[in-house]
């Protein structure tokens, strides 16, 4: 196999297994940013991003993802299994059918 | 006769040198004159000055180090004013210019504050970068910010360094039970931490960063969220120990809780304080430390006077575009800087005189009298019943007259414009003035007229651009002449 296929391919395996992922949900708050031990993470639109090939799930920096542990929006921040980090009503301890309720309540208005 | 203005009333005299003096309602008149000195012209200090000086928040600090309970980063509605909503993240550079600009637009800016949307300590470059620049090129604007806290201790040397003598410092509790039902999460050490140990490592920090302030000869202002039932019963000891501390002046905002706002109160149902209680608060607190009653807990990136938002007028886009003269502006904003604190002081005299002159006279055997104003500023009662954005409060009593609060108008939701909920912004207003029995303005229509009679509030537009003091003084001697005021208080504050 050529080096260069062979750097694909562990870049590949690589984003699969070690990388979190920020998605739509995110507001731009800048918090992950500074605190990502790897600088991984960038301003970007519609919202900020992560470099997968950066991206080490701070292994060997610091036991908890830095981003995940800031970011104040559940959901937002998924892992390289795709799952949120911080799922519906782990941060701000609204149960998720309460938060269901309230929006169904303000739309039938 | 002339019945005294409290919140006037020069606190010198009575031997009050102190902050500490209960009676004396004004959070200026009841300072220190070294400190009344630095805050005189901050719109934010004082109902007096926010009617002549205007202030602005530029938003360059997004991140958040905490979640607070009645907070919600998610959201940005223009039609909505509160604490934490921004609509266009600025960078220093941006943010400089801005200022730049308003204060050449609007002279009478004095105060430029760094407020959010997230916690300006918590983007530290950002928020010096903005600091050390306006320190050099704006060296007569005074610049404040506001924090949480948590990364207080770490700033004050830095904030030491720039123009800065406020800063205003969030503290809703002292007590880590409490602060655990307040604040789900911080970030400390590279870990997201819950609960009470979350609490109590943001509680010190606060006290921390207050203390190292004061010895630094900072100001400190400190704002406090009254949550009913859960911080309530607890704010009057806040008050007390940051009081002694040094903070020199205790901001008691009612928390602003609607499920619209995704927030954990507004969704769990967590109900806002009534003005009454919101009232009791502040004049229990007032006992230990100068309280202030005029907050309009203004958006992070307001600007303008208070209650008034002239932000459309300075977006990015339009900034680019305006050709400013800074030289010209600066000299500008000193002479009629000059002027406006001239017009204070000669009425501040004038108030002064008065309320000498009431010492004199008998009292008047009555109960306390709350009524609204509707102003425009300069002091006088010059606004129209239905153009009245919000009101202002006033208490007559046998004491004399002192303000109260401000109370919103046109509720951010326009009832039934926009909502379909069959209560009319007429409807609305009325029901804000709760408790108040006589409302004074420059003039009132036929159908509020109606209303506001029904729901026993009367309407008096005899006093159109009368002095306010002057005016809620004669309409609270007429009451008591017709024998109004005999009544028990507690009855009627009760309805409200």
């Amino acid at each position: 196999m050529p080096l260069k296929a062979i750097d694909k391919a562990q870049a590949t395996f690589r984003e699969s297994v070690m990388a979190v992922k920020i998605i739509e949900s995110c507001v731009n708050c800048f918090a992950c940013e500074p605190v990502c031990p790897s600088k991984a993470i960038f301003e970007s639109k519609p919202h900020f991003k992560v470099n997968p090939n950066k991206c080490t799930e701070c292994e060997g920096d610091f036991p908890v993802f830095q981003c995940a542990s800031i970011c104040p929006i559940e959901g937002a921040i998924l892992n390289a299994l795709g799952e949120a980090i911080n799922p519906p009503g782990s941060l701000t301890g609204i149960p998720p059918e309460r938060m269901a309720e309230a929006m169904a309540e303000l739309q039938s208005h | 006769m002339q019945l005294p203005v409290l919140n006037e009333a020069p606190a010198a005299k009575s031997g009050c040198s102190s902050s500490s003096c209960g009676t004396n309602e004004n959070q200026m008149d009841a300072l220190p004159d070294s400190i009344r000195e630095k805050v005189q012209n901050h719109p934010c200090y004082s109902e007096d000055a926010h009617h002549y000086f205007a202030r602005m928040h530029v938003a360059v600090a997004p991140a958040c180090n905490i979640q607070c309970h009645y907070c919600n980063r998610k959201y940005d509605c223009s039609n909505e004013s509160r604490p934490g909503v921004v609509s266009e993240l600025l960078t220093p550079d941006q943010a400089v210019k801005k200022t730049m600009a308003v204060a050449a637009t609007i002279p009478q800016m004095t105060v430029l504050g760094i407020a959010g949307p997230g916690d300006p300590l918590a983007n530290p470059e950002r928020t010096f970068e903005t600091f050390r620049r306006l320190s050099e090129e704006a060296p007569d604007i005074k610049l404040c910010v506001s924090t949480n806290g948590l990364a207080l201790p770490d700033a004050v040397e830095e904030l030491s360094k720039h123009n800065i003598d406020h800063v205003t410092i969030t503290i809703n509790c002292v007590d880590p039970e409490i602060g655990a039902k307040i604040y789900p999460w911080i970030f400390w050490n590279n870990k997201r931490i819950k609960g009470k140990k979350a609490a109590k490592i943001l509680i010190d920090q606060q006290q921390k960063g207050l203390e190292m302030l004061i010895a630094k000869g900072i100001l400190v202002k400190v704002n406090s969220v009254m949550i009913p039932g859960i911080n309530d019963q607890h704010l009057a000891e806040v008050s007390r120990v940051v009081k002694s501390k040094g903070a020199f002046l205790h901001n008691v905002m009612p928390l602003i809780a609607e499920a619209e706002h995704g927030t954990f109160f507004g969704v769990m149902g967590q109900r806002e304080p009534t003005p009454d209680e919101l009232q009791d608060l502040q004049d229990a607190c007032s006992g230990d430390m100068n309280m202030m009653r005029h907050c309009r807990q203004c958006r992070a990136d307001a600007v303008g006077l208070l209650g008034e938002d002239r932000g459309d007028e300075f977006t990015i886009d339009k900034i680019e575009e305006m050709e400013i003269d800074y030289q010209a502006a600066m000299e500008k904003r000193k002479v009629i800087h000059q002027a406006i604190q001239e017009e204070m002081d000669s009425k501040r005299l004038e108030k002064a005189h008065k309320a000498e002159q009431f010492k004199t006279e008998p009292k008047l055997a009555t109960r306390p009298v709350l009524m609204a104003v509707a102003t425009a500023g300069q002091g006088l009662i010059n606004v129209h019943f239905g153009h009245a954005k919000e009101f202002l409060i006033y208490e007559a009593s046998p004491e004399g007259v002192r303000f109260i609060s401000h109370r919103k108008a046109d509720q951010y939701c326009g009832g039934d414009s926009t909502c379909g909920d069959g209560e009319s912004v007429l409807q609305q207003t009325v029901r804000a003035l709760a408790g108040c029995e006589a409302v004074l303005c420059s003039k009132v229509g036929y159908e509020p007229w109606e209303l506001l009679e029904n729901a026993g509030i009367m309407p008096n537009g005899e006093h159109a651009m009368e002095p306010i003091e002057e005016a809620v003084m004669a309409v609270y001697k007429e009451m008591a002449a017709a024998g109004k005021l005999a009544a028990k208080p507690e009855a009627l504050r009760a309805q409200g």
